[in-house]
């Protein structure tokens, strides 16, 4: 795993997303596109690690701190796990994972927002869910550049 | 020298990050803020960068006919402006007259500190003045003369503006000249005014009521877009909306009351 270039690939996502992409109603999520990638590209180790770190960036640029850290963990490494069962290798997975994994981080993202005194909108969620999925698959081809993975399953599964 | 390598299960990584969630997660809100700050302040120059590369490209759309104004228009509405502002300041040397005491303006006593727009979130916008431009926590913001919100946090150089339209944004407005209600944010860019005792047709302005200490004279806060029947008789919903864009603004002002200046 190349962490200097995971830090540089979600220090620029998270800039990319609370500058460009902030002024936009309906907008991909591009760091959980990239929660999504770690966690099918990585082994279970690392994309546990990546997932709260990626958490933890999405906090940064949100409303309050935690909530993304810990949803993005949870399915980040529940992801990272089922991959091992199941492979998620092909473009029309990958825009499901992406998908179900944006549904499912934002809504915990939101239960403990609301917990926290800060409740935030739900009615976005399907749109960034459905714009993600579709972002998805060109941006994994990018971070797999950047990552410099030629194939699937390059970091290895163990 | 030969470096010990340490071996974590994938269960106690996992555990430890949870953990860290849950500080993070129940840490004082104005203790986590100061992450956000710093990496708004570290990384403003981009962040500002990015954003006005955004406006732009916004910018860049075609301007439909009914956003232009005609030069001869435009001085009519300049004119008119001008004799409006006249006969105000008539109108309070005649009140002046009459009550023999001085009057001071509301704006005499204020001061509006400049603030630029580093970047936007959910119904949130983070600014780059702070505790040490005289920012406290509640003051309001005005963009393009109306009242968009109220900080919500401080940082020292740093500062977090909640949206009138933010779904933890409760704000007083004034209901004609005499009643006044909480009007609550409910994200996607409105709010909403429960339980009026008339209905109040599209576009009718609404006003931020007076709070003392924060704003000393009622300001535009927004305007109707939608008036509904409560479930209970002869009372009304009333859904508001900003009247400037919030997604273009780069700059706002934030009101400052007996700044020490």
């Amino acid at each position: 795993m190349h962490w200097f270039r995971f830090a540089v690939l979600v220090l620029l996502a998270t800039v990319l997303q609370a500058s460009l992409l902030a002024d936009w109603n309906t907008k991909p999520d591009l760091l959980l596109i990239l929660l999504v990638f770690f966690a099918v590209y990585c082994d279970t180790s690392d994309a546990i690690i990546c997932s709260f770190v990626i958490g933890f960036a999405a906090d940064l640029i949100g409303q309050t701190m935690g909530p993304q850290m810990i949803s993005y963990g949870i399915f980040g490494s529940a992801l990272a796990y089922l991959h091992r069962v199941i492979a998620i290798r092909q473009i029309p997975y990958q825009i499901i994972a992406i998908f179900i994994t944006a549904l499912l981080a934002g809504s915990v993202a939101c239960l403990l927002n609301f917990l926290k005194g800060e409740p935030s909108p739900l009615a976005p969620l399907f749109w960034i869910a459905l714009y993600s999925g579709i972002v998805g698959p060109i941006l994994f081809l990018l971070s797999a550049w950047w990552m410099r993975i030629r194939k699937p399953g390059r970091f290895g599964r163990r | 020298m030969a470096w010990k390598q340490i071996t974590v299960s994938r269960r106690m990584l996992f555990i430890w990050f949870m953990l860290a969630g849950f500080i993070v997660l129940l840490s004082p809100q104005n203790l986590t803020n100061k992450f956000q700050f710093a990496f708004t302040y570290v990384f403003r120059w981009p962040l500002t960068i990015g954003r006005n590369i955004s406006l732009s490209a916004a910018k860049q759309q075609p301007i439909r006919d009914k956003d232009m104004v005609s030069r001869v228009e435009y001085e009519r509405l300049l004119n008119h402006l001008a004799n409006v502002t006249q006969q105000r300041d008539d109108a309070q040397r005649n009140i002046q007259n009459l009550s023999k005491m001085r009057n001071i303006p509301a704006w005499e006593r204020t001061g509006f500190v400049l603030a630029n727009v580093i970047t936007v979130s959910v119904d949130r916008l983070i600014i780059n003045r702070g505790k040490e431009d005289g920012l406290e926590k509640d003051q309001f913001v005005l963009a393009d003369n109306s009242i968009i919100g109220t900080i919500s946090d401080v940082g020292t150089r740093s500062a977090r503006v909640r949206l009138f339209t933010d779904p933890a944004s409760v704000i007083a407005v004034n209901i004609g000249n005499t009643d006044w209600r909480l009007m609550k944010g409910c994200g996607n860019n409105q709010a909403k005014v429960e339980m009026v005792k008339r209905k109040l047709d599209i576009d009718t302005k609404i006003m931020a009521r007076k709070t003392p200490g924060f704003l000393d004279t009622p300001m535009i806060i927004g305007k109707v877009v939608r008036c509904e029947h409560n479930d209970q008789p002869l009372v009304w919903d009333i859904t508001v909306e900003p009247v400037c864009n919030i997604q273009e603004i780069e700059s706002i002002h934030v009101i400052v009351m007996n700044p020490s200046e």
